[in-house]
């Protein structure tokens, strides 16, 4: 029986590694008691309780998020992959399906690395599985759209300039990918309200300009829904940055939080605000267009010729310009092209709302802790963010751990 | 199986074990005698309630000797009045049973007219 208890305490030990480092001192913990268990059969079956404790919170969750991201990429790649050779944009397409994937697998080791893992609690953990699947269904949206508005091939050819802005686009989408796994680590000291404020006052922000233009288009100088776009760029991440200064400040009593704490704080929580609402904004435009293509109003193309030019056989996209569309498809190429343009005015905001919102985040938070005292001792009281627990992380796990005292 | 409180028995019965003794510090093998739970299912409901910030956690600070430091529960306040209202209602239902469910659809009633 003693044999069977040091094996246990040893597997016990050993596959502690495998949790995730805040719950690997739960491990430790019931191996530090195994000791007071008394020898023989109840010690095995509290040993037994730990591997199952282990093989529970590290393997099956460990497992169940393979399995659902794996879905979820199989469910993008099922839509993003297939192609004509003839639609100009099945290469680009399919460099979306590979490139996403690998983003989204390969920035959470490397962010883990420098970051830390998850922080505690639903909300981090939530933000992670949500903005995953917003990213998953954005692509996935994309390319139907993309395809959709390069049905004739040979009047949209891909030059190197729309290579270049879609790389760029990936890059920003990584980017999102790693803010969001930065802002959801824990080496990232947000206030535990800080993410919630900042993800619900984004999405309801989304929310509002979706119904204003659900397709994103008609966002020009003389559209009158562009002035509200203006005013949510400018309103959201100054409320989100207030509110966030202010919680923070509270719950930093009965210390004080000081401003540059305050503008930290807000900055992030607007951050974060913008990021969510132009994310969600972006995948609530494509996802329409994808379904209703037929509902885009034909426009402009990107040189802005004019509809004579294109209703008279000219085509812009094409290489060299001078290329006269047969009558027969003239209208088929205005339609996908106003496809393949609507929804770039969600896609530009990507770039540019995050910054926005950490800017003036920044100011807002800063004014809403400064009105409250700059002699801070700090951002500390009961519920603030802080460090991981002292544990005993030094120290290594022994067999001989269950076994000492009796 | 839960109970109107959202929490399962073997919570309720945790928070009956560390409700004894409110400010002082329990170590999960005493908590286990307490309540007659295996380690596998105290401790995963240990970590749940520590990641809501119903139960606090600390290692002992002086390694005492003979035997390792030892990982420390109690409530939280928040855990305290959580645990102190959980457990009324289930002392509720269990000896009024009548009571507690004419309660609960009253507030159901209120709720709906609210």
């Amino acid at each position: 029986m003693d044999r069977v208890t040091r094996i246990l305490a040893g597997l016990v030990g050993a596959s502690a590694g495998l949790l995730p480092a805040a719950r690997r001192e739960w491990a430790e913990a019931m191996l530090a008691e195994a000791g007071e268990v008394p020898a023989g059969a109840g010690r095995v079956a509290w040993l037994g309780g730990g591997l199952w404790l282990v093989a529970r919170e590290a393997l099956i969750g460990r497992v169940m998020r393979v399995m659902t991201f794996g879905a979820g990429a199989a469910g993008m790649a099922w839509i993003g992959w297939p192609g004509g050779s003839s639609n100009s944009a099945t290469p680009l397409n399919r460099v979306y399906v590979v490139g996403t994937v690998v983003l989204l697998a390969v920035l959470p080791v490397v962010v883990r690395r420098y970051f830390g893992p998850v922080r505690g609690g639903w909300a981090p953990r939530a933000a992670r599985v949500g903005g995953y699947a917003l990213v998953l269904v954005l692509i996935a949206a994309k390319i139907a759209k993309d395809r959709y508005g390069s049905k004739l091939g040979a009047y949209f050819v891909i030059v190197p300039g729309l290579w270049g802005l879609d790389i760029v686009l990936l890059l920003v989408i990584a980017g999102y990918v790693a803010g969001l796994l930065i802002l959801t680590s824990q080496h990232i000291r947000l206030t535990r309200s800080g993410l919630p404020i900042g993800i619900g006052f984004g999405a309801v922000t989304a929310g509002v300009l979706y119904t204003l233009a659900p397709l994103s288009v008609g966002v020009d100088p003389a559209s009158p829904s562009l002035k509200w776009w203006g005013l949510a760029g400018l309103a959201l991440p100054a409320a989100t940055g207030l509110l966030a200064g202010r919680l923070a400040a509270r719950q930093a009593r009965p210390a004080v939080l000081t401003a540059e704490q305050g503008a930290r704080q807000g900055s992030l929580a607007a951050c974060c605000a913008m990021a969510t609402a132009a994310l969600l904004l972006a995948v609530l435009t494509s996802v329409t267009i994808a379904l209703f293509p037929h509902r885009v109003p034909l426009q402009l193309g990107p040189t802005g010729r004019g509809n004579s030019y294109i209703a008279g056989g000219g085509c812009e996209t094409c290489d060299p310009n001078d290329t006269v569309i047969p009558r027969g498809l003239r209208h088929e190429y205005w339609v996908e092209l106003s496809v393949g343009q609507a929804g770039q005015m969600s896609f530009a905001l990507l770039l540019l709302a995050p910054f926005l919102g950490a800017g003036l985040g920044a100011v807002a938070g800063g004014f809403a802790s400064g009105s409250r005292g700059t002699s801070g001792r700090g951002l500390g009281g009961p519920h603030a963010p802080s460090p991981p627990a002292p544990s005993q992380p030094h120290r290594r796990l022994r067999a001989s751990d269950a076994t000492v005292g009796r | 199986m839960t109970g109107r409180s959202g929490f399962s028995v073997q919570t309720l019965s945790v928070f009956a074990a560390l409700c004894a003794e409110p400010t002082g510090w329990r170590h999960g093998y005493g908590i286990a005698k307490d309540t007659g739970l295996k380690s596998g299912s105290l401790y995963p409901i240990l970590i749940r309630l520590a990641e809501r910030g119903l139960v606090e956690a600390r290692w002992e600070e002086e390694q005492p000797a003979g035997r390792p430091r030892r990982h420390l529960y109690r409530l939280t306040r928040d855990g305290l009045a959580q645990a102190k209202a959980a457990l009324a209602e289930q002392t509720a239902s269990q000896y009024h049973p009548a009571s507690a469910a004419s309660r609960a659809g009253r507030r159901r009633v209120a709720e709906e007219g609210t």
